[in-house]
């Protein structure tokens, strides 16, 4: 029986624990005391880890398209057929791209948008769960210039007064909220923004109950609240930010209800304060603009300059972050570095020995839409993308696909090629949580059947397109990544910071903050007086890691059998309005179009609202079009 | 009869057990933590350690347990049990952990018996470590389950200074110390009297501190329990499962066929009676939908009247394992404490 030390490959959190392999199958988890991270603890996700790796229908062999079916091919053939073939696209002038993946290492993610870059000569490089995160980022740095002053999930534990920006946490990342949870039990306040009455809600001090998309907008009362006089410590704005004088002009209007008073009053008068958010559902720019105000607020109350407070925006998958730091972006490059800043993409011309496109490259969802030639790495577009099922469709008039991954997923089955990789308990390589330490994976059972190491098949692929050194081991591509990544300088040889091996990424430099003001917009009209919102940012349900595992897989394969139409969720006084008696359906109207869909009831809903959730976003896709928040109108159907 | 062996003794004594099949003990795991581990030499084990997060249950019952393969022959299937014949020697187990295997065993034992289970444990020798420090988060006098035993043990061994005070309490102690006989002799006096004072200066370790399990007995057994108090509780546990997969004495499980090379490997796997889906049924319909029932559950079945009754225990070892493993903050004793004061965070 062997011990094997691995981070979580689940969510941002960067669990860390065991893998327990007995004649090279995996046969369980055991916790860890000294993990930092965990100190003795995990979720049921990270409980279940070893199972899908085990149960999971695994790729074992590489497989192309001949005459329409797919055959078991040798490694060889499968990599000549690909390079073949994108070089055939790219000579022919069509575009082609690559998507890296929050379920890959850093080092997969690294030589994902190398190949791209320097392979392909194009920044069609993304990743799918950043279609739904971007907008958080973009808010963040929009005050922040970069990502947010962060905060370890330990240090929480601390913090006198939390405000949490709710998706869900308790079902989303469960360490973290355990940490919000110790904190409040020791007598901290926990201030709740969101539209339902969720468990962090239900053990807040104050929970402001928002319409969906409106977080914004009450976040922006904490800011009235902070600022006008009488209102907190204003002194604790340190250093003169960008933007401070409009901003107070801005909430000179703004409505404050005692609630924010209060709340606002537990935010300025901490020393020590989290401030945590989800990424929302909005309408346009809500989201963006919710974030900035947030961000804004705590600068202001001076928490991004203090070392024990700090902003972690809630990413749901495990290495989100890894990605956006590898560079998987069409407008970053590794480091987060932005495109257009040309020392950077000097010094990466000068590492790789290439001459890189500056253009632009396309968004995730575009990029599938209209590219000729695309490699998909560990990832299922459909499961993750907004868009949902309409991804399905699109990569299957894609000229030429070729899918990595472990497991079987949907796009596996209608690519042109498919390259087995071995799963994270397969694999050595990196991950970077969403506090920005850089954890390892590690060998504990070997791939099945002749599936490899996916940073090596990348690395291959790298090579045959002139984009490659040969990297020996992960080290080697980590030592890489070291030099394009400022941020990750020297990581292969620094001394690690805890008993696990993990290491920290340089945060950015706190003090340089461009204030943020806004206003907001009405949504709803007469014609159109309640709202939908897609609810949640991801769905693990879809996720082979959760379903390949019998244990995970049980809730959400249970909602899909008995919900073959989906849901939507309304509360009883507006179903009652209606007419509709629970499990009967309803129709939603939009400007975008309409759907007839199954209501169940919710309790902790306010009239007007209506939740779908992200599971079942396909049902009523017509009705949200591109949007997460939609004005619709409700009847009988 | 008690019987001593010399400190250096020890080590050659593991020898001749190592000879004789797999020894498992705690050692210091590849990232500091003491892990329960198959040992190649008597030099891995150590002395002085806490106990590991994850228990012994694992080699009495795996995590994921291959019970039968199943064969298609024709229009039949073919099933064939698979049986664990290993013999092993769990060695410095602690007290709380004996008596975790001793009530899996007896639960097992039940009709229908679990032939599986019994053929792993009835191989399985078990030589404690008795605690004369007790760990920081253990409540195991509350439970009767250390930190010294009268009972459970095949062997339990008390460091006594010089030399180990070796106490024997079955047939498969006897022959694990017979693998070396000329290593033990008969305790003295001083030793025995250095055990008895020993346990007495660990008992009073514990101090006023105990859990109270028997008015939070009562109060769960004529449900005088408010379900508010249920309510509240639930929304301080993140239904992680941990509470139940480290737990000694708990042994829920659910069952999933395996496909390997054509054939099925029925394999039962730890579950946990907290998450939502453990008594989800195929209509959907599920009798213990809301938290605060499963968490019912799990204390009634832990701390009722009627289960003490049929165990003649409670289902709790007291080994402080939900403290630390609680991703909420609902772990035993809090939850305990809860009932019996009626009140939860006031
Ligand atoms: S909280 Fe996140 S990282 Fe930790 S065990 Fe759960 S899924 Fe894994
Ligand atoms: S260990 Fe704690 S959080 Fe996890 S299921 Fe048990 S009571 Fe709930």
């Amino acid at each position: 029986m062997s011990t094997v030390p691995t981070t979580c490959p689940f969510c941002a959190c960067g669990c860390g624990f065991y893998l327990l392999a007995n004649k090279g199958e995996l046969v369980g988890v055991a916790p860890s005391e000294t993990h930092p991270v965990s100190l003795g603890r995990l979720c049921a996700r990270g409980w279940g880890a070893h199972e899908a790796a085990l149960w999971g229908d695994r790729l074992r062999q590489p497989l192309i398209n001949r005459h329409g079916n797919l055959e078991t091919a040798s490694w060889v053939e499968a990599l000549d057929d690909v390079t073949r073939r994108f070089r055939d696209l790219i000579a022919a002038g069509k575009s082609v791209g690559v998507l890296g993946s929050p379920r890959a290492s850093n080092e997969e993610n690294y030589l994902a948008g190398k190949l791209a870059r320097a392979g392909f000569q194009t920044n069609n490089v993304d990743f799918c769960f950043h279609s739904i995160c971007r907008p958080l980022f973009a808010g963040l740095e929009d005050v922040c210039g970069d990502y947010a002053p962060s905060i370890s999930l330990n240090d929480i534990e601390a913090s006198e007064t939390i405000l949490l920006i709710e998706g869900d946490l308790a079902q989303t990342h469960p360490r973290a909220a355990f940490s919000v949870m110790k904190a409040v039990e020791a007598g901290a306040h926990l201030v709740t923004i969101g539209y339902s009455r969720t468990q962090m809600a239900r053990l807040s001090s104050l929970h402001l109950q928002t319409t969906p998309g409106n977080e914004g907008e009450v976040i922006d009362g904490l800011l009235a609240a902070v600022l006008r006089p009488g209102g907190g410590d204003r002194t604790s704005l340190a250093i003169p930010c960008e933007g401070y004088d409009a901003l107070l002009r801005n909430v000179e209007a703004v409505k404050i209800t005692e609630e924010m008073r209060q709340a606002a009053d537990w935010i300025a008068h901490a020393t020590r304060a989290t401030f945590l958010m989800a990424p929302t559902s909005g309408y346009g720019d809500q989201t963006r603009n919710a974030a900035a105000a947030l961000a804004t607020l705590a600068a202001v109350t001076g928490h991004l300059d203090r070392p024990d407070s700090g902003l972690l925006p809630l990413l749901a998958r495990s290495n989100v972050r890894g990605a956006c730091d590898m560079g998987v972006a069409p407008d970053r490059l590794p480091g987060h570095q932005p495109l257009c800043d040309q020392r950077a993409q000097q010094r990466l011309q000068d590492l790789w020995g290439k001459k890189l496109p500056s253009t632009r490259g396309l968004e995730a969802e575009s990029l599938l839409q209209s590219v000729s030639g695309l490699i998909v790495l560990a990832d299922d577009p459909s499961a993750v993308l907004p868009m949902g099922g309409r991804a399905l469709a699109a990569l299957g008039k894609i000229e030429f696909l070729v899918v990595l991954d472990a497991f079987v997923t949907p796009p596996s089955r209608i690519a042109h090629a498919v390259l087995p990789i071995a799963c994270f308990a397969e694999t050595e390589g990196t991950l970077t949580n969403m506090e920005g330490r850089v954890q390892s994976l590690q060998v504990a059972t070997q791939p099945p059947g002749e599936a490899r190491p996916g940073w090596q098949v990348l690395a291959e692929l790298c090579a045959r397109f002139d984009a490659g050194v040969s990297y020996n081991s992960t080290t080697d591509v980590l030592r890489e990544i070291a030099q394009a990544a400022p941020r990750y300088a020297r990581m292969e040889q620094r001394a690690s910071d805890d008993e696990w091996g993990g290491r920290w990424v340089k945060d950015p430099d706190r003090g340089k903050f461009k204030l943020y003001a806004t206003g907001a917009a009405a949504l709803t009209s007469a014609e159109r007086p309640h709202v939908l919102v897609r609810d949640g940012a991801f769905d693990w349900g879809r996720d082979p890691l959760v379903s390949f595992s019998p244990t995970l897989s049980r809730d959400s394969q249970s909602q899909q059998k008995l919900f073959p139409n989906g849901f939507v969720e309304i509360c009883k006084q507006d179903a009652d309005g209606l007419g509709v008696p629970v499990g009967r359906q309803v129709k939603l109207t939009s400007v975008h179009g309409n759907a007839v869909v199954p209501i169940r009831l919710r309790a902790d809903l306010k009239p007007g609202v209506l939740l779908v959730p992200y599971a079942f976003r396909d049902h009523v896709a017509n009705v949200l079009g591109t949007d997460s928040v939609t004005a619709v109108k409700v009847e009988q159907a | 009869m008690v019987f001593a062996i010399q400190r250096p003794g020890m080590a050659k004594w593991l020898e001749k057990l190592l000879e004789g099949g797999e020894v498992i003990a705690p050692v210091r795991g590849p990232c500091g933590d003491v892990v329960f581990s198959t040992i190649r030499s008597p030099a891995q084990v150590i002395w002085d350690f806490g106990n590991p997060l994850h228990p012994p249950k694992r080699f009495v019952l795996p995590q994921t347990d291959p019970l039968v393969t199943i064969k298609r022959n024709g229009h039949r299937h073919e099933v064939e049990p698979i049986y664990d014949d290993a013999r092993r020697i769990l060695f410095n187990v602690r007290s709380c952990d004996v008596k975790g295997i001793a009530f899996l065993t007896r639960m097992h034992e039940m009709e229908p018996a679990d032939a599986s289970y019994l053929r792993r444990a009835n191989r399985l020798t078990v030589i404690s470590l008795a605690c004369t420090t007790p760990c920081p988060p253990g409540f195991c006098v509350c439970t009767d389950s250390g930190p010294f035993l009268s009972d459970g043990y095949d062997i339990q061994l008390t460091d006594v200074g010089k030399s180990y005070l070796v106490e024997v309490g079955s047939e498969k102690g006897e022959a694990a110390i017979s693998v070396v006989p000329s290593l033990f002799r008969k305790a003295t006096e001083s030793e025995l009297l250095k055990r008895k004072k020993l346990e007495t200066a660990a008992r009073s370790h514990f101090g006023q501190e105990t859990c109270h399990f028997a008015s939070a007995m009562r109060r769960i057994s004529t449900g005088r329990v408010q379900d508010s108090l249920w309510d509240k509780m639930s929304d301080w546990c993140l239904e992680c499962g941990g509470c139940n997969l480290i737990c000694p004495t708990c042994y829920c499980f659910s069952v999933k066929d395996l496909r390997r090379d054509g054939t099925w490997i029925r394999c039962r796997m730890w579950d946990s009676c907290q998450y939502a889906a453990f008594t989800l049924e195929a209509s959907g319909h599920n009798p213990r939908e809301h938290r605060k029932e499963r968490m019912k559950r799990r204390f009634f079945h832990k701390v009722s009247a009627q289960y003490y009754t049929r165990d003649s225990t409670v289902g709790c070892v007291g080994c402080g394992r939900c403290i630390k493993v609680c991703l909420g903050t609902t772990d035993m004793p809090a939850v305990v404490a809860a009932i019996r004061k009626g009140k939860w965070h006031e």
